[in-house]
Parts: structure tokens; C-alpha cells; sequence
């Protein structure tokens, strides 16, 4: 069976180097006898057998006598494992063309088409979570929630995010694009999250509701993820004056913790939904945690607005 | 014969390499490889047809490497030795122009002692049990031609036919005798006279020679009785639309421009083994003894010290202990049937793994092979 490896191997190299076609045709050939139960006529098996056999006996006579006596098996499970190999390869091409993710719907994992891996890191927890993305439930939109886009859209995105969690900022990116494409067909509904253990949360999160009190929710979103690591009340101010916000009217609402009630309701309505980390994006009633990447929200959305 | 100091003669023989495939082919000094980029660099013309200085040159070492031959094997005449450009087409030349009814070989012949002969009546004569010359089965036969066509040494095991006394027979049969010398004059003084062999063929190749050489030796009258076999420029001294006047021998075998380079380098060649021819034997037969006292294998053939060790591991094939052995230890042996496969057919052996010697090989290099046979042995 070495020689539907070689022929798998010498196919490939002869894509790109002329002196190996020569032995994918003999490859070829003996596959095809042996698989009418002929011998190889070429003794391509035996050749390669005795070839690999004699570079290990080079080394090491104990391996060499090993992989002499028993070379049919290991080649048999040399192909298996390469088939296999081929056919997850093959699955995880598909998925990333699905579901912008290699391992299939809401799975995370490492993606070797998406090397830097930033799409299925975990995103941040909430402490002792016995939670998973199955028991995530869409949670209650309250009317003062921080909403744009048509109300009876047919397709809702909602993020429950924090602004003080990398991975929620690792996101940032495939929510502008969200809102580039979809903005004017779809709701997208940002609901507070703020992990507790992530001690300004809360106060990031109360200066984006004073921002979105003027109307400049997004503009401070970004410069709140952009400047992750300032979180004292004199920056989150000075954000607010770089954006030409009324700062009277800013620091008021920051000192006084005016939405903090708010915002606390958001996390136990959160919580009670089922959500344990952030970012955890919903399209409509689909569940997608952790930063996920544009594509699989592509996919989601387009195929809720067709229904 | 100094073997370390003729092994620095072999330019390939630098590398980590132990060649043990010289019944195929031979290694070449870097004398002969000098003498033909001499031809190229300094005469590269024809010989003969022209009067210029190079050709006559050229016509000059081609001559010279004839007279070379000729005393290497002790021909008395002149004219009995004809270039062609290996053992295979002097054969066939016999074959195809030398007239007879019926003739005989052997059952141990390479392929091309057989397939010329294939088209004529042909007897084979039958080895003994322990795959010796059968010299009763031999006495029957040579009654019934007038031809015979034997290897001299055998390339499947190294085993020489007792050639003078076969040689002795056939001539008080009125037999005309050739033999296919490609693995004999390489290793040993072979003197043609004092055999009174008839017709011999032999490889430049496997005797220190370039490509695409070789020779047929014949006597004379023998090959002035012969016809041509492929004519054309060079064969003729004259011609008309109809008819034409042949040269005599040599010359009327030699038909085209020759091998110049070739031919030349094999009077290098010969011109090298020449003081050494007589200690060529006994040396690697010390190496054949040497593998054959250390080594637990089956042997193939007749088990009798020669320049060739042809053997079989059990359950193993041997392309598979070639292939092993190259790639272990880069020792490259040849593995199959050796062109000899009405043999191996008719003995139901699918081949043999055959280590064939020559004068650059070494007691080390016998020891290192023994080494990893033995390795390869122990796989199993
Ligand atoms: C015994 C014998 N006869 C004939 C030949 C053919 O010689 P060449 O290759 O010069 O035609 C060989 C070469 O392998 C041989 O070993």
C-alpha cells in the first residue's frame, strides 16, 4: 500500500517538479495493478521498502528491522492516517468557507486558515461559569437599550460586550465591518456586559452610555478600545473633549453614575440569558461566542434576511 | 600490483563509494578519460579519408590502439582484430555473416550469445548438477555442428569454462569456435594463440574502456571467409552504381565513420592493464574468498572462488538487498537476472544479488560489504 502513498506524495511533487512525474506514473501503474490484485510491475513497493529500510539500517539496525518486518502495516496505517488527514483538511477548507471557521459551526479551535488564531480565543469570563454557548438564550432588549438601526428589522445583532476585555476589543474590527455592510438593513443592539473582574468595566461602560447621550456612542466605543489601558475619570474625560462632546453634561452623567443601575440590570439580564463571556453576538436567535471572524456573521446574517 | 596506488588512478573512487558492479561495467583511470579529451582537445577529425595532419593523427592512435589489443591478447596477424561498439554487436556480426548449418551454446549464456542465435539451428548444451561445464553432454553435441558459440566466463557466477579443452574437441570435430569473452579478457592473460580460439568477442567497457566499445578477435582466414554484415562508407575501396570492391579485414567490418574517441581511449585503456593483467585474478578471487568464509548465504552458480559473488538471501529478493545496500552504505552491486534469464527461468530463481570485483577493490571494502550483508541478514 506504499504505493498509493507515493503516488498521493508524488502526485503533489509532481505538480511542481518535472523529475517526479516519471514516479507518479509509475505510482499510478502500480496502484492501478494492485488494486486488481496484480503485482506492481515496476517493484515501486519494493523499492521504496528496501530504500527506506536501508537509510534507517544506516542508523539504527533495531529500527531498520522493525519497519522491514512490519512495513505493509505501517504503510497501512501510514495511508489511513494520511487520508484522514486529507479528508479533515479537506472538512476544514469547507467550514472556513461556511462558517469563516475551520471546525464547524460555533466550535473554537485552532484554524489554520486563520493562523493568528484571534477568531476562537475564549473571550473574557465571568468567574465559574458552568455555562456553554448551547445554554446561551437570547436575552431580554430593554427599550432603553443602546439600539440603532430600524426596530422591526428583519435581522437583530446584538453584542454583549466589555470594554475593558481584549477580546471584546479583538472584535472591534468585524463589527465595523457589520455595521459598513449590513448598517442600513439590520438592528445592532449593544448590551452591556461588564466583567466583573475587570475593575473599571462598569465606569467604561457608564461613560459610553453619557456618550451615547450625545449621540457619539461609536466615535467613543472606538476611542475606548483603541486606549484600552486609560481608564481613570481625567482620560475618559479628555476622550469626550477630543470628540467635541458637552463636558459639563459628560462629567455630570460620569460622576453621578447615572446609568450604573442600568447597566448593573444589563449584566444580571445578561447572566440570566446565559451568557458567561464576552463577546457574545447573537443574529436573531444564533449564538456566536468569542470573536468570531466576518464571515461567519456573513453567512448568519444574509441567510436570516433571505428567510 | 599495487591496488592503493591504482586506486588513486580512478577519480570516482574519491567519493564514499564501494563499486562492486564492474561485470557491467568498469571504473575508468584517469588515463583514458585524458586520452579521449586528448582526441577532442588535439585531433578531433577522421581518420583516413583525409591527408590533413590531424587526420592522419587520428588514423595513427586508432591504428595504434588495434596494435595494442592485438598484443594484449597475443593475435600473431594483422588484421584480426575489428572494432565494434560492444561485445553484443560482434556477436551478432558472426551471427549475421559468418556461414554455418548448425551450431551450439550453452545454457549459461547472456542474452546476447542467445538471441542471435535464436534464428538458427541451435543445440544448448546442459550444465551438470552442481552447474559446472558438462564435458560428456558437450562430446554428444559437438557432433552435430559446426559452430559453437560458448561464454567464456560466466557474468552470472564468475565460473570460467574449461575453454582449452573445449577448444581442443571442437577442432578435431572440425568446429569452428568463438567465444563470448566479455567477462574473461578483462581479468585475465588471455592469449589467443596459444588458445587457438577462433572467433572472440569482448566489451572495451568492462575493462577499463569507454562506452560504447568492444572487439571481435578472429583469425584471418576466418574472417576473410566472412561476410559483411553492415557496409557502407569505409568498407569498400571502390564502388560502381551496381557493384563494389571490398576492403579486406578489418576494414570491411568497420563500416562508417568510428568511435575515434572511444577506440582511442581503449588503447589507453589497454595500454594501462596491460602490466598488471597477470594479478588481477587471484586478487579478487582473495576478496570472493574472503566474503564467501564470512558470509551465511545461499550461493548462485558454482560455488568456486571468481571475480564475481553471486548470491541470494532467503525470503529477501535481490533488488531489495541492492537497493539496501546502496542506500545503507552506498555500495552499489548489481541485482536480477543479468541478462542471463533463460538460466535463471529454467532454474525457477527469480534472480541474484550479484558483487562483482576488479582491481580497485579493496580487502576493506570486502570487509564493509560483509559487515552490511550481515546487517541486512539479521532484518529478517
Ligand atoms: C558474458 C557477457 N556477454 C556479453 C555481454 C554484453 O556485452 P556488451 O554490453 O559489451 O555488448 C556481457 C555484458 O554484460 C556479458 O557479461
Amino acid at each position: 500500500m506504499i504505493c498509493l502513498i507515493a503516488l498521493i506524495v508524488f502526485g503533489i511533487l509532481a505538480i511542481f517538479s518535472a523529475s517526479h512525474r516519471p514516479l507518479f506514473k509509475e505510482a499510478l501503474d502500480c496502484v492501478g495493478r494492485r488494486l486488481t490484485f496484480r503485482p506492481c510491475e515496476s517493484k515501486l513497493d519494493e523499492r521504496l521498502k528496501s530504500k527506506i529500510t536501508g537509510v534507517l539500517l544506516k542508523r539504527n539496525k533495531y529500527a531498520a528491522r522493525f519497519v522491514y518486518k512490519r512495513f505493509e502495516i505501517i504503510s497501512w496505517i501510514f495511508l489511513i492516517l494520511m487520508i484522514g488527514s486529507i479528508f479533515f483538511s479537506a472538512q476544514a477548507g469547507y467550514y472556513y468557507a461556511r462558517y469563516g471557521n475551520c471546525n464547524g459551526p460555533d466550535d473554537d479551535g485552532f484554524c489554520i486558515f486563520d493562523p493568528l488564531g484571534t477568531a476562537h480565543e475564549p473571550g473574557c469570563e465571568i468567574d465559574n461559569p458552568d455555562y456553554n454557548p448551547e445554554d446561551v438564550t437570547l436575552p431580554v432588549v430593554y427599550d432603553d437599550a443602546v439600539s440603532f438601526g430600524d426596530e422591526n428589522a428583519k435581522v437583530t445583532v446584538i453584542e454583549a460586550g466589555c470594554f475593558e476585555c481584549d477580546y471584546t476589543r479583538q472584535a472591534v474590527p468585524v463589527v465595523k465591518k457589520i455595521l459598513e455592510v449590513y448598517g442600513d438593513q439590520i438592528r445592532f443592539v449593544y448590551m452591556d456586559f461588564p466583567i466583573k473582574s475587570h475593575e473599571s468595566a462598569t465606569k467604561l461602560a457608564e461613560a459610553a452610555h453619557c456618550a451615547h447621550e450625545q449621540d457619539k456612542f461609536w466615535d467613543y466605543y472606538y476611542v475606548l478600545f483603541e486606549n484600552q489601558e486609560k481608564t481613570s475619570n481625567e482620560e475618559l474625560i479628555q476622550h469626550a473633549e477630543d470628540l467635541s462632546l458637552n463636558i459639563e453634561q459628560f462629567t455630570f452623567c460620569l460622576e453621578s453614575e447615572k446609568y450604573k443601575s442600568v447597566i448593573d440590570r444589563d449584566f444580571n439580564n445578561g447572566v440570566k440569558a446565559g451568557i458567561y463571556g464576552t463577546p457574545t453576538f447573537f443574529v436573531n436567535e444564533h449564538v456566536l461566542v468569542g470573536p468570531k471572524d466576518f464571515n461567519e456573521f456573513k453567512v448568519l446574517i444574509e441567510q436570516e434576511l433571505n428567510q | 600490483m599495487n591496488v592503493e596506488k591504482l586506486r588513486k588512478d580512478f577519480p570516482v573512487l574519491n567519493k564514499d563509494l564501494i563499486y562492486l558492479d564492474s561485470a557491467c561495467m568498469t571504473l575508468r583511470p584517469r588515463q583514458v578519460i585524458d586520452k579521449i579529451i586528448e582526441y577532442y582537445t588535439e585531433y578531433p577529425a577522421c581518420g583516413e579519408r583525409s591527408y590533413h595532419k590531424l587526420s592522419r593523427r587520428t588514423a595513427e592512435e586508432f591504428e595504434n590502439a588495434r596494435i595494442l589489443i592485438k598484443k594484449f591478447i597475443n593475435c600473431k596477424k594483422d588484421g584480426e582484430v575489428v572494432f565494434t561498439k560492444n561485445a553484443t554487436e560482434a556477436i551478432n556480426l558472426v551471427a549475421n555473416s559468418f556461414e554455418f548449418s548448425k551450431m551450439a551454446i550453452t545454457d549459461r549464456e547472456h542474452n546476447s550469445n542467445l538471441l542471435p542465435w535464436h534464428k538458427f539451428k541451435h543445440f544448448i548444451v546442459k550444465s551438470n548438477e552442481d552447474e559446472t561445464f558438462d564435458m560428456n553432454a558437450f562430446q554428444d553435441t559437438i557432433k552435430k555442428v559446426d559452430l559453437i558459440s560458448f561464454v567464456f566466463t560466466s557474468n552470472l557466477d564468475g565460473y570460467t569454462l574449461p575453454v582449452k579443452e573445449i577448444i581442443k574437441v571442437a577442432h578435431e570435430n572440425d568446429v569452428v569456435v568463438m567465444l563470448d569473452g566479455a567477462q574473461a579478457v578483462p581479468h585475465k592473460k588471455i592469449d589467443v594463440s596459444k588458445l587457438d580460439v577462433d572467433l572472440m568477442a569482448f566489451s572495451g567497457h568492462k575493462m577499463l574502456g569507454p562506452s560504447g566499445t568492444g572487439c571481435l578477435y578472429g583469425k584471418r582466414h576466418i574472417l576473410d571467409k566472412m561476410k559483411t554484415f553492415i557496409i557502407g562508407g569505409d568498407t569498400v575501396n571502390n564502388t560502381t552504381y551496381d557493384k563494389f570492391e571490398l576492403k579486406e579485414a578489418p576494414y570491411k567490418f568497420e563500416a562508417g565513420l568510428q568511435n575515434y574517441a572511444g577506440v582511442i581511449g581503449l588503447g589507453a585503456a589497454v595500454k594501462y592493464l596491460t602490466p598488471i593483467i597477470g594479478d588481477i585474478e587471484s586478487h579478487e578471487e582473495k576478496l570472493w574468498k574472503y566474503m564467501r568464509d564470512n558470509l551465511d548465504v545461499e550461493m548462485v552458480g558454482v560455488d568456486q572462488a571468481s571475480g564475481i559473488f553471486s548470491f541470494n538471501i532467503p525470503k529477501m529478493t535481490s533488488h531489495e538487498i541492492a537497493q539496501m545496500l546502496d542506500s545503507s552504505a552506498n555500495i552499489a552491486i548489481r541485482s536480477g537476472m543479468h541478462c542471463v534469464h533463460s538460466w535463471f527461468n529454467s532454474r525457477k530463481l527469480s534472480g541474484s544479488a550479484r558483487a562483482s570485483f576488479y582491481l580497485y577493490n579493496t580487502m576493506d571494502e570486502a570487509k564493509r560489504f560483509v559487515e552490511e550483508v550481515k546487517k541486512i541478514i539479521e532484518l529478517r
